[in-house]
């Protein structure tokens, strides 16, 4: 089983939701969460742990052997990322930060040798073990390199050899398609939002992408009180999305967000919502 | 002068003050702000435009599709899919996911038959443009739903700006980057003569700015560094200590301040909507630091 976090815009509280309901859920199931907003990972940090179990995720790249290279151009023809530059006699040359290590141009080069196996470090994934009896799995996107797909597919892949019941995804803001690859498999999307303006034109935005991939949506309004929770309620009708919580602006939540330590496991009263939501998606997975 | 505005993180409220920034440095220089958040575009919002002027469709994303009819169901393509967008449906058909899909057609390259696989271009976005009522333009865009590319969509939104403060002779390009340090960020921040970082002490931010700093330094760009919501976790220094070991001087502090999410639902800057608050007093000090030490 697969549920997915996600919120459209960033900042909106999605990772706390998500540490909140691993916390909860891990006393039901055995679980694995996903932290795949690669570019900014912190559910480590909000759950108090340090990165552990690290693996290189390492990207094709391709080595030109200029012995064998007939210099046709057929690689650079093929590369839609305009990696692969050529000379006036054809020579390729490549711009490495641009290659996104899909291989096209190895499939076409005639010339068996001609292009060898290059590799790139682009980022690393974690295996990192948490006080809350479940496995938090983290993508990290080297800084400098452009795409975060290659790291989304990579720590998604690390999450489902971890033998589990059920995977948590918390994704990257927007609505992208690594976001969508992240939410890929999933049975349920959890939209994290608030009530602003700004809000909820990004709710839209999640709510369209979880109606065309055809996955049950719920929504979860984070600092309701600081704008109009009605707003929201009409964006998610008009999906078929259902509003399970509405979780208030809170000093409390600021602070155990700030200590590394999920809100669940202290007894202040905000605690109660987080362990509704969990409950709410517990019932759901047993249907 | 190009400056671009990032944080590595959403929600530490890069927009709020940049559009706080864009009000309180208008009357002094010609300006134009870019929004390259493609994924979740905002600032225009905050700077009360409700229609643009202007809308251009950027086609670029490329998309696989499989013709079903010739299609052997060998499923090589799904083999080689670097990103394992391809699944087989209910009937048994190979299909791409369209929401996923990278285009790079290596799927289209393995395929024993030929023109089963096709690469079509499809629309990725919009760019936009409009004046706001201070008087300076904007260029904003918009990602499609389960779309690549929304770098090559901050790149066009800084051509037109580029193309737009040649016409209209202005002097500087406020670029309000997206959150994280992917292609977005690389596109925002390459090509721009100083940065402005934007944190607030806490670990996540931290740690989220220090990516993006990392980003920063490879184009060789100056920066610095403004610390928002300054008050909300007492104790925390090590934003600041931070700052401090990299030689990144910090422009000012803005205390948390209730009116800033009251100002965001009002859809105004900060600055106007409540000149008086302690969050304005701050920011307007880092705007003379800013003409000071940043632009001059
Ligand atoms: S691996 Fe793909 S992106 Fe890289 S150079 Fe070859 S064709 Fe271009
Ligand atoms: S396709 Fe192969 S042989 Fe042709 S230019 Fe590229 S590397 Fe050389
Ligand atoms: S174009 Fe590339 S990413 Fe898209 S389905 Fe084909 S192989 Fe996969
Ligand atoms: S490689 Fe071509 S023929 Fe084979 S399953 Fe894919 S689309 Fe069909």
């Amino acid at each position: 089983m697969q549920i997915a976090i996600s919120g459209g815009k960033g900042g909106t509280g999605k990772s706390t939701v998500a540490i909140n309901v691993a916390v909860e859920l891990a006393k039901k199931f055995r679980l694995v969460l996903a932290d795949l907003d690669v570019e900014a990972p912190n559910d480590h940090l909000l759950l108090g742990v340090e990165l552990q179990n690290e693996r290189e995720v390492n990207q094709f790249m391709p080595k030109f052997d200029y012995s064998k290279c007939i210099k046709c151009r057929k690689c650079a023809e093929v590369c839609e990322e305009h990696a692969i530059i050529t000379l006036k006699d054809g020579t390729p040359f490549l711009m490495p930060t641009l290659c996104s290590g899909c291989r096209a141009c190895e499939i076409v080069c005639p010339v068996p040798g001609a292009i060898q196996e290059g590799s790139r470090l682009i980022g690393h994934t974690y295996v990192t073990p948490t006080p809350y009896n479940f496995i938090l799995v983290t993508g990290k996107l080297r800084e400098g390199e452009e795409r975060s797909m290659p790291l989304v597919v990579a720590a998604k892949r690390r999450a489902k050899e971890i033998e589990k019941e059920l995977l948590i995804v918390d994704t990257a803001a927007g609505t992208g398609n690594t976001v969508s690859k992240a939410i890929e498999g999933s049975q349920l999307l959890i939209a994290v939002t608030e009530p602003t303006p700004l809000g909820i034109h990004d709710t839209e935005l999640i709510l369209q992408l979880g109606k065309l991939m055809g996955i049950e949506t719920w929504v979860v309004v984070n600092r309701a009180d600081l704008g109009d929770v009605g707003e929201v309620r009409k964006r998610a009708e008009k999906y078929g999305a259902r509003i399970i919580a509405e979780i208030p602006y809170s000093e409390n939540i600021v602070k155990t967000y700030v200590s590394g330590r999920p809100i669940v496991t202290t007894d202040y009263p905000e605690a109660e919502i987080f362990r509704k939501i969990a409950d709410e998606i517990y019932r759901f997975l047993r249907g | 002068m190009q400056i671009v505005i990032a944080s590595g993180k959403g929600g530490v409220g890069k927009s709020s003050v940049t559009a706080s920034l864009l009000y309180l440095l208008k009357d002094e220089y010609k300006l134009i702000a870019v929004d390259a958040d493609a994924e979740a575009p905002n600032l225009g919002l905050l700077l009360g435009v409700t229609e643009w002027e202007e809308e251009r469709e950027h086609i670029g994303a490329k998309i696989a599709r499989i013709n079903t009819e010739t299609c052997i169901r060998c499923g090589i393509c799904m083999q080689r899919c670097p990103y394992e967008c391809i699944y087989i449906d209910d009937e048994g058909n190979y299909v791409v996911n369209e929401l996923t899909c990278e285009g790079c057609n290596v799927c289209g390259l393995v395929c024993p038959v030929p023109g089963t696989i096709t690469l079509e271009q499809v629309r990725s976005g919009v760019i936009r443009k409009a004046t706001t009522k201070y008087g300076f333009p904007i260029i904003s865009a918009q990602l499609d739903v389960g779309r690549p590319e929304s770098g090559k969509l901050v790149t066009e939104e800084k051509e037109w700006a580029k193309q737009i403060m040649k016409e209209l002779n202005l002097e500087h390009m406020i670029v309000d980057s997206a959150a994280g340090i992917g292609c977005q960020v690389i596109a925002s921040v390459g090509g721009a003569d100083v940065a402005i970082l934007i944190a607030e002490p806490t670990p996540a931010s931290l740690s989220d700015v220090q990516r993006v700093y990392k980003v920063v330094q490879h184009f060789h760009e100056p920066a610095y560094l403004i610390i928002n919501k300054a008050d909300i976790n007492p104790g925390f220094t090590k934003l600041r200590e931070w700052a401090e070991s990299e030689g990144i001087p910090i422009l000012g502090e803005i205390p948390y301040d209730s009116s800033i999410p009251k100002s965001m639902s009002m859809l105004k800057p900060f600055v106007e909507a409540f000149p008086e608050s302690k969050a304005s007093l701050a920011i307007r000090e880092i705007a003379e630091k800013i003409k000071e030490e940043v632009i001059q």
